[in-house]
């Protein structure tokens, strides 16, 4: 008992008291967040925050059924993430939410009531996106008619409900403007008021994308003005100002016969100052459009020509560079929960991280 | 076309008695079970000789608890069948979808194309047993209905929006 007593004591003086670790912000730019919706577990999907300069695990986040993406606020303070939940855990009453989190003290601050009819999918960036200027939060529904939220994030309110019959997702264009894609590969380009109402919500005439014959994924990267879509057969197709230009390939005739392509879930990432971008590629057949890929290929957008191949420590299904200039890239895959950390610029594997979730799924850069 | 429905899967279902590996394994199992009392296993393995060789690949075809099974071309989620259900029925106290994705898979046992419908079952968290994704003629979530992205217990009446399993059941013989 004395002895007890003694490393009691010990252990009292050593320790400050009870304390809780209190987070940089904004969230440094080599952090990354893990976005897991927990696919054996629905009910419990979470987002986990590591740093990617040490591998450190920094905190983790609930946020609910079908968890979809955090979106993180331009000054890099809070983080807003639409979450679905019931009053019984799977029965009862379903609520549908924007939770706001204090990126500080990853602690919750309120919440904002949405319809409860936001998409549960596949989580894809797509799903859940903010205007150029951070006002307006906007998320696609699906239930399954078609429709996007749009909350406002000075007022904390729900702004209102936008249709968009047959076109989904979501990709900003602007301060008060975005499109999504109709079934048929037109586009809807709607332009909101300073309220969040439409002002203009218009099809273009034609389809812009060929849906039959080589699809581009939903999973397109921004630079700038220009949205880059991949189809699945390696065909870049820039969007620009709601304008398709002309597509180029990620592949030579020599690695087309190859069989090499394009996949996974997060398959594309972009570093804005070098502009360059990454590609997750694999070698396989028509429909192999989700695998997974031991390479990423990166592109210089400027001269459309590839600058160097990077090989994955593991299975690499979803990645993401982070914005700065000496930018790391991360890979994780949603069979795994190893979070593999490289240099982006020399492709150089720096540090694993294991049991990092369940089922994660896209990465967010802060 | 639920006829054509119970047809095939009957004719699927004694294929994958009489072939599928789950199955002997499972024979197996019970025999073990019954016999765990018992130092019946030499019996048990003499009394069940060994499969004939022949291409696993080709078993698991025929087996509705399988990934492989011709039928889940472009499922993706859990396969009900390994969750108290079975490829066309949904497991007790859930809800099947009204609305779903389909997909078109081709039968090698007779060679022919069927337009699958993959409704999910809902109402409870997920099943988590026979986890299954396959891409046959999947599109992006921006083509709804042959997207296996989605989870289709979105809207769902009273079972809005928790996915237990999915299922994959012949709507009709693809033209």
């Amino acid at each position: 008992m004395l002895l007890l007593a003694f490393l009691s004591a010990t252990a009292a003086a050593a320790e400050p008291a009870a304390s809780v670790v209190t987070l940089p912000q904004p969230t440094p730019p080599h952090w990354v967040w893990i976005n897991d919706f927990v696919f054996p577990h629905m009910v419990s999907g979470k987002a986990m925050l590591v740093d990617g300069d040490t591998g450190r695990f920094a905190g983790a986040l609930d946020t609910g059924f079908g968890s979809m993406r955090l979106v993180p606020s331009l000054d890099g303070k809070v983080l807003y993430s639409p979450e679905t939940y019931f009053s019984r855990g799977t029965r009862g009453e379903r609520t549908d939410v924007i939770s706001l989190y204090d990126t500080a003290h990853l602690s919750f601050i309120s919440e904002i009531q949405i319809p409860a009819k936001r998409s549960s999918n596949l989580p894809m960036m797509a799903n859940a996106q903010l205007t150029d200027d951070g006002r307006f939060l906007l998320v696609y529904n699906f239930n399954p008619g078609q429709s996007i939220t749009v909350v406002d994030t000075h007022t904390r309110k729900f702004a209102g409900e936008i249709e968009s019959s047959g076109c989904a997702l979501i990709y900003p264009t602007g301060n008060r403007s975005f499109f999504s894609i109709c079934a048929d590969g037109a586009l809807l380009n709607t332009v909101l008021d300073d309220t969040g109402k439409a002002k203009s919500n218009d099809r273009t005439d034609e389809p812009v994308f060929d849906v039959d014959k080589d699809p581009v994924t939903e999973k397109a990267v921004r630079v700038g003005d220009t949205w880059y879509f991949v189809s699945f057969s390696g065909l870049i197709y820039p969007v620009k100002n709601g304008t398709v230009q002309p597509a180029w390939s990620l592949l030579s005739a020599q690695e087309k016969a190859a069989k090499w392509r394009p996949g996974g879930l997060q398959q594309l990432a972009v570093h804005t100052p070098t502009n360059r971008l990454y590609s997750i590629m694999h070698q396989g057949g028509l429909y192999t459009h989700k695998d997974p890929g031991r390479e990423v290929w990166v592109y210089d957008l400027n001269k459309r020509t590839r600058v160097q191949k990077i090989s994955m420590q593991h299975d690499a299904g979803s990645i993401q560079v982070s914005r700065d200039a000496k930018p790391l890239m991360f890979s994780i895959f949603i069979e795994s929960s190893v979070l593999d950390i490289y240099d982006a610029i020399s492709g150089k594997f720096l540090r694993s991280v294991t049991d990092v979730g369940t089922t994660p799924t896209v990465l967010v850069s802060p | 076309m639920r006829w054509l429905d119970r047809m095939v899967e009957g004719s699927a279902r004694s294929m994958a008695k009489r072939t599928s590996r789950r199955s002997v394994v499972g024979y197996l199992g019970a025999l073990l079970v019954g016999a765990s009392a018992v130092p019946l296993l030499p019996v048990a393995r003499g009394a069940t000789p060994p499969p004939p060789k022949t291409d696993d690949k080709a078993k698991q075809v025929d087996d509705p608890t399988s990934c492989d099974y011709w039928r889940h071309c472009a499922i993706d989620g859990y396969l009900c069948g390994c969750c108290g259900g079975t490829q066309d029925t949904c497991p007790p106290g859930t809800q099947m979808s009204a609305v779903t994705w389909v997909g078109t898979c081709h039968n090698p046992l007779d060679g022919k194309d069927y337009v699958i419908s993959y409704n999910d079952c809902c109402g409870k968290s997920t099943c988590g047993r026979c986890m299954c994704n396959r891409n046959e003629r999947d599109t992006p979530l921006y083509i709804p209905f042959q997207s296996n992205d989605y989870n289709w217990c979105s809207g769902n009446g009273k079972a809005n929006v928790p996915y237990h399993c999915s299922t994959a059941r012949i709507v009709s013989v693809a033209k």
